[in-house]
């Protein structure tokens, strides 16, 4: 094999939990280091080259100033790959989104926390520099992670499902949780997490994305027949697609206005109070 | 073949001697219904069970069977050097208890697929260590059953053993020389008198007025229909409608279609080669190089897969593919339906020719 290819891992705003998932993983697959060179990883080793062909970027990009930054990388890898839903989508970041940036500030922070920190929506990498490959998920399955790194150095494309998780569930012979009263958004969104969260119990969010062919009014009705309001479907929606769905626009419109004007959330968990 | 008593107390003692010697399988319980899962304890055998999620095909052609293994790297020499090693996945002696005469029907088309022109020795080598206890349906799963319509609510000619619930005990018939061994060899079972015999045809009769018809044509006609109706205007509505999620065919007792993916391993010189199942109803299914799709909208592969179940599979090996066992519709969130389908179609076409 020729040398092993340079690869960096870099964070923008996440949990970092997708990269934790990979740190995990060596625990069972060492060999991954045999494969690749590692010569930037904030969350694992304190040396940081800047010399890499493979940037592994988490998080979305949520603040202006966080694009040059972004930029950068770009220009110094050959190939980007979006690590997990922050980066790939936006995530649950772009929630925030729903709302006006300066009363979101002002909920978070206070009455002085426009000036205190710098955010702007969230949004994926692909909004600010060209991706090549995405491992989708919130976090990202490392064995897909595993995968598509073998077929990047094989050459090949990475390659992601483009169907729906109920392939997944039925492969598995899980009893379909619409069917049974529990929404889940499995029909729309990509397979290939192995449908984890409806296996245990859970309806599907959406955090892989959608299928290439995602059916959003018959979604929509069957989110309907779970008793969801019209308002209640929009936020299901974009709690991980809140871009996408803009995106999308007419093409999936949503119901109600996610962006102007709604009230922010009366929360159970008061804002912080100032001193 | 011959026809024996097993008292319903008797057969806990049957599974257990089975259990010695095969893996054996059966409807159980779950939270939501039941399914085919592997039996720890004869309690957990339910052979009155409805239906299931998936049919028994999962034994048959697992979801994911790994077909070769393989070894790449330089050989003695330093030249270039493949290695493969076949795998027979899941092949271990199995009796299946509790199929339905539907997932019978499916079974036995699923031996002509397997078995005609290609013969596919990975389905063959396990299919030989398979023994299938049928169990009489003298009730219909539920609504969505329509296997009167399609003429599989009797036991096809494919059972070991075929099993029917009478008066607190089961009728057993064999239908095969090892099914005859497999009874015989594990417990002591008596011969059925003629009273017996004559009161299992009165219990086989009176059954049939209890499942329903919901085809408004023959299943004979079907392939005809389809063929007429080739270009109607309910493909559009129907794919209008499709998830494209790919449940109905995951489901099919008949569907037996799929995909086939390399694993790396860590060190990436050995791998395995396995095959997935696949469905026509997904969009990267009829999908080429250069990007050409043959199927490329929805209405086209939900039109493809009611062609392939009452048309194009006879042509191919004299059966339909539909076994009437209700799955896809069970399976289907937006409600479409086999019946409804063929139904429509029929309408449709008497329309159009102004009957």
């Amino acid at each position: 094999m020729p040398a092993k290819p340079k690869i960096a891992f870099f964070d923008f705003t996440s949990c970092e939990g997708c990269q934790l998932t990979i740190v995990d993983l060596l625990q069972t697959h060492l060999g991954l280091l045999d494969l690749v060179e590692v010569v930037q990883w904030r969350e694992a080793k304190t040396e940081k080259g800047e010399d890499y062909a493979i940037a592994f970027i988490e998080g979305s990009c949520s603040r202006a100033s966080d694009e040059a930054r972004l930029k950068q990388i770009r220009e110094r890898a050959q190939v980007v790959v979006a690590l997990g839903a922050c980066a790939h989508l936006g995530g649950v970041n772009t929630m925030k989104n729903r709302w006006v940036m300066e009363n979101v500030q002002t909920y978070v922070y206070g009455k002085d926390g426009q000036n205190a920190y710098e955010t702007y929506p969230a949004r994926p990498l692909s909004a600010v520099i060209k991706v090549d490959a995405v491992i989708p998920g919130c976090p990202i399955d490392r064995h897909e992670f595993l995968r598509i790194v073998q077929q990047m150095l094989q050459g090949r494309t990475p390659k992601l499902p483009d169907y729906p998780l109920c392939v997944e569930c039925k492969l598995s012979e899980n009893s379909c949780l619409n069917k049974h009263g529990k929404p889940c958004l499995g029909p729309i969104t990509r397979a290939g997490c192995d449908a984890i969260c409806p296996t245990y119990g859970d309806g599907c969010e959406g955090c892989r994305g959608w299928a290439t062919e995602a059916n959003f009014v018959h979604m929509r009705e069957i989110l309907r027949g779970h008793g969801l309001s019209d308002y209640e479907i929009d936020m299901k929606l974009t709690m991980f697609n809140h871009y996408q769905m803009h995106e999308l626009g007419a093409k999936a419109p949503l119901t109600t206005s996610t962006t102007e004007n709604v009230p922010l959330p009366t929360s159970k968990f008061s804002a912080p109070q100032e001193d | 073949m011959s026809l024996y008593i097993l008292s319903k107390e008797k057969l806990p003692e049957f599974v257990k001697a089975l259990q010695a010697k095969f893996r054996v399988v059966g409807p159980v319980r779950t939270e939501t219904g039941y399914e085919f899962d592997d039996i720890t304890d004869p309690e957990q055998l339910q052979l009155d069970y409805s239906t299931t999620i998936l049919p028994p095909k999962k034994y048959f052609l697992p979801q994911h069977e790994v077909l070769f293994q393989f070894h790449s790297g330089p050989n003695g020499k330093g030249n270039k050097h493949l290695e493969l090693r076949p795998i027979y996945q899941d092949v271990q002696p199995t009796v299946i208890f509790g199929v339905h005469t539907c997932d019978m029907n499916g079974i036995m088309l699923y031996d002509k697929v397997f078995a005609e022109g290609f013969r596919d020795e990975h389905y063959m080598e396990r299919r030989a260590q398979i023994y299938i206890i049928g169990i009489e349906c003298l009730h219909p799963c539920d609504e969505a059953s329509f296997c009167k319509d399609m003429g599989t609510l009797t036991a096809p000619p494919i059972y070991d053993l075929h099993m029917t619930e009478m008066d607190g005990h089961y009728l057993v018939d064999t239908g095969t020389e090892k099914g005859e061994r497999l009874l015989q060899e594990n417990l002591y079972v008596q011969m059925a008198q003629k009273e017996d015999i004559q009161r299992l045809g009165q219990l086989l009769s009176a059954k049939w007025p209890r499942f329903r018809m919901r085809l408004k044509v023959s299943k004979d006609q079907t392939p005809s229909l389809l063929a007429l109706g080739y270009k109607a205007k309910i493909w559009e509505q129907l794919g209008d409608r499709c998830l494209a999620c790919g449940s109905c065919t995951n489901v099919c007792p008949t569907c037996f279609c799929f995909d086939v993916e390399d694993r790396m391993d860590i060190n990436m010189q050995d791998g395995e080669r396995a095959r997935v199942w696949d469905s026509c109803q997904l969009r990267e299914f009829a999908l080429v190089a250069g990007g050409h799709n043959f199927r490329g909208k929805k209405s086209e592969r939900v039109r493809h897969r009611v062609m392939r179940k009452g048309k194009y599979i006879k042509q191919v090996h004299g059966l339909l593919g539909c076994t009437g066992c209700g799955r896809c519709e069970r399976a289907c969130l937006v409600n479409i339906t086999i019946p409804a389908t063929i139904n429509g179609l029929h309408d449709e076409m008497q329309l159009e020719s102004g009957s």
